[in-house]
C-alpha cells in the first residue's frame, strides 16, 4: 500500500526577476514498510521536497497523497491536523521541547489529543529504543545520539503512517549516526511506516530500501 | 496549561523574577489603593455614619458647609421624614494640662441634638448629657491617648470641655470629630462670629425611607437641598484627592499589564524557533496560543495574589496614624483588572505565534 504518493508535483518560486524551479515535475511514492533515502548537495531541492510531502508548503502544481488521502489541497488548518496525526518529524536540531522531560514530550501528544496518558505504552516504546532509563531527563541532559533516539520516540509515539527525517544524523559521529539510522530502519519495518530520510551522507544509505538522488530540482532513483 | 506549567517549573529563576516584578507592582497598586481609600474615608466617615439621603445648606454657601449658617428655627419649615440639625465649627483642642504646640489637635465640632438620627453610637463611655460635655472620635484615644474624663481646652476660648465618651469612624476633613450639644456648640461657634441672639446651625440632615429627595420640601429660598453624595464630592479637596489617586492607580494597572505583556512577548520571541518546530509537527497555533495565555494567567495570578497578600499583611502591621484601609470591592476589582489587562497583553504574543512559519524550522 502506498502511504506517500506524489503526482506531477512541481514547485517554483518567483523572486521578482525570474522564476526558479525548485522542484521539477516529480512522480514518487513510498510503500508501507519502505525506508527511502534522498541524497544530494545542499540547495538541490531536498528540503523543498520534504516540506511539500510534510504539507508545510503546497506544490505549485500536482497533488500529494498521504495514506490515500489528498493532502496538498486541504486548508492550512486541516493540513496541520492531518500532519499531527499522520506524520512524524525528525529534524536535524531535534524536534524536542527543551523544557519537557522525554516522558513529558510524549505525554504532550496525549494532552493535545485529549487522550489518557499510558505510561506502559511510553515505557515499551522507550525500551524499544533503549532509552527507557532516560524518561525523566531533559533534552539538554542527553547526548546527541540519545536525543535523536528520543526524537524518534516522539515521532513514532502517535503512530503516524509517515516518518520524515531531515538530516537526522547531522550532529552525530559516525557510530552514533549508524545506530540512529539502523533504529529508524528497524522501526519502519516493524511498525509498517513509510519513511523518508534526507541526508548528504551516502554511507548511511546501506539500510535503505531505495535511494534517490536530488539534483537541481530533479529526483532520480539511484 | 501543561506546557505553560512545565516551562515555569523548568525555568524557575526566570519565571520567579517575572513573578517578582508582578508582585512588586501589584503590591504598590494595592497599597496605594488602601491608602487612597483610607484617606478618602477620613474625609467622610462622619458623614457616611449618618446614612443620610440629603443635606440642606444655606443657599449662598456654595455647598461649603463651613460657610453655611442659618437660624435653627428654619427647621420648622422643612418637611421630610427625618431631619436632624447640625452645627459645624472647626477648632483646636489641647489637654488642659498641656501647653506645648505639639499637643494641639485640629478637630471639628458637630453640634447635634441628642435625640435626632445623626446622633452617634457610643462605643466607649457615655453620651453627653450636660453642657460642655463632648463625645470624641475613637482615634483620639488610639492615636493621641486621650481618655474619658479628660478636660480639653479650646484655642482662643476660656472654656474647657469634658470628654465623656468615644464613637468609631467619625472623621471629617481628615480630622477627628467632637460631638456636643447645641448649647455648647453655640458658644464655641460664637467665639468666631460674635454672640447672636438666635440659635445658629450649619445644616439640616435629611433621611427618607425610599432614599430619594422627591418628597422633601424646604419651604424657603434661603436654603438649598443637596444629595448627600453631591455634598461629599464637594467637600474641600475631596474630589481632587480621589481623582489624583485614581489616576495614579489606573496608570499603574496599565503599566503592570504592559510589563507582563512585554515579558511574555520577549519570551515568545526567544522560543520562536522551538514554536516553529512544534507547528511543523502539526501542533496548532490555537494550542500554543492557549498555552501562552494560560502561562500569562498563571504568572499574573500568582503575582497579583502575592501582592495582595503582602498588602493585607502590611495593613495589619501599620500604625493607626497611617490612613490605610482595606476595601474588599476595590481589591477584588483591581485583582481582576490586573489579570484581565495582562491577558490582553498576552494576545500580542499569540499573534506572533500565529505568524511563525513552520517552514523555517526545516530550512
Amino acid at each position: 500500500m502506498k502511504l506517500i504518493e506524489l503526482k506531477d508535483v512541481t514547485k517554483s518560486f518567483d523572486d521578482g526577476r525570474k522564476k526558479i524551479e525548485a522542484l521539477k515535475t516529480t512522480n514518487f511514492s513510498v510503500e508501507e514498510g519502505e525506508f527511502v533515502s534522498i541524497i544530494g548537495p545542499s540547495g538541490s531541492g531536498k528540503s523543498t521536497f520534504l516540506t511539500i510531502i510534510g504539507g508545510l508548503q503546497t506544490p505549485s502544481k500536482g497533488k500529494v497523497y498521504i495514506n490515500d488521502e489528498q493532502f496538498s489541497e486541504l486548508a492550512e488548518k486541516e493540513r496541520a491536523k492531518k500532519r499531527f496525526r499522520e506524520i512524524g518529524f525528525i529534524l536535524q536540531a531535534s524536534n524536542l521541547i527543551p523544557f519537557l522531560t522525554v516522558k513529558n514530550q510524549l505525554q504532550l501528544v496525549n494532552k493535545i489529543n485529549k487522550e489518557k496518558f499510558d505510561i506502559k505504552q511510553v515505557e515499551s516504546l522507550l525500551s524499544d529504543l533503549k532509552i527507557e532509563e532516560l524518561q525523566d531527563k531533559y533534552p539538554g541532559d542527553l547526548s546527541g545520539g540519545e536525543r535523536q533516539r528520543a526524537a524518534i520516540a516522539r515521532a513514532l509515539y502517535h503512530d503516524p503512517s509517515v516518518i520524515l527525517a531531515d538530516e537526522p544524523t547531522a550532529s552525530l559521529d559516525t557510530d552514533r549516526a549508524f545506530e540512529v539510522v539502523e533504529i529508524l530502519a528497524r522501526e519502519t519495518k516493524k511498525k509498517k511506516k513509510a519513511t523518508i530520510m534526507v541526508t548528504h551522507d551516502e554511507r548511511l544509505t546501506d539500510y535503505c530500501d531505495s535511494v534517490y538522488i536530488m539534483k537541481d530540482g530533479v529526483l532520480n532513483k539511484k | 496549561m501543561f506546557l505553560a506549567w512545565k516551562e515555569i517549573k523548568y525555568s524557575k529563576t526566570r519565571f520567579a523574577l517575572i513573578i517578582g516584578v508582578v508582585v512588586l507592582i501589584s503590591y504598590l497598586v494595592f497599597f496605594l489603593t488602601g491608602l487612597a481609600y483610607g484617606l478618602a474615608q477620613e474625609n467622610r466617615t462622619s458623614i457616611d455614619k449618618w446614612d443620610a439621603t440629603g443635606i440642606i445648606l444655606a443657599d449662598e454657601s456654595n455647598l461649603n458647609i463651613n460657610m453655611s449658617m442659618f437660624p435653627k428655627d428654619q427647621m420648622d419649615e422643612v418637611d421630610a421624614e427625618e431631619t436632624a440639625s447640625l452645627g459645624i465649627a472647626s477648632s483646636v483642642i489641647q489637654l488642659e494640662e498641656e501647653t506645648d504646640d505639639d499637643s494641639k489637635i485640629n478637630v471639628t465640632f458637630f453640634g447635634i441634638d441628642g435625640d435626632e438620627f445623626i446622633t452617634p453610637e457610643i462605643t466607649d463611655g457615655d453620651m453627653f448629657s450636660d453642657a460642655n460635655e463632648v463625645v470624641g472620635d475613637l482615634s483620639l484615644k488610639e492615636e493621641e491617648g486621650y481618655e474619658i474624663g479628660d478636660e480639653l481646652s479650646l484655642a482662643g476660648m476660656d472654656t474647657t470641655v469634658t470628654l465623656v465618651g468615644f464613637t468609631e469612624n467619625s472623621k471629617f476633613n481628615v480630622a477627628p470629630v467632637l460631638y456636643t450639644d447645641h448649647e455648647t456648640y453655640q458658644h464655641i461657634r460664637a467665639s468666631g462670629f460674635g454672640e447672636r441672639e438666635e440659635e445658629i446651625i450649619s445644616a439640616i440632615v435629611v433621611r427618607t425611607a425610599d432614599d430619594t429627595l422627591e418628597e422633601v420640601s424646604i419651604g424657603t429660598d434661603d436654603l438649598e437641598l443637596y444629595e448627600i453624595n453631591e455634598f461629599i464630592s464637594n467637600l474641600p479637596g475631596y474630589n481632587a484627592q480621589v481623582l489624583t489617586f485614581g489616576l495614579m492607580i489606573g496608570f499603574l494597572v496599565l503599566i503592570a499589564a504592559m510589563i507582563i505583556g512585554i515579558f511574555i512577548y520577549v519570551l515568545t520571541l526567544q522560543k520562536s524557533s522551538m514554536l516553529g518546530v512544534m507547528k511543523a509537527q502539526g501542533i496548532s497555533s490555537t494550542y500554543i496560543g492557549k498555552s501562552v495565555v494560560g502561562q500569562t494567567f498563571l504568572l499574573s495570578t500568582i503575582g497579583v495574589l502575592t501582592g495582595l497578600g503582602l498588602t493585607l499583611g502590611t495593613g495589619l502591621a501599620l500604625p493607626n496614624a497611617v490612613p490605610f484601609q482595606n476595601n474588599g470591592l476595590f481589591f477584588v476589582s483591581i485583582t481582576t483588572l490586573l489579570i484581565v489587562v495582562a491577558l490582553l497583553g498576552a494576545f500580542f504574543s499569540v499573534r506572533t505565534v500565529v505568524k511563525i512559519d513552520p517552514l523555517e524550522a526545516i530550512d
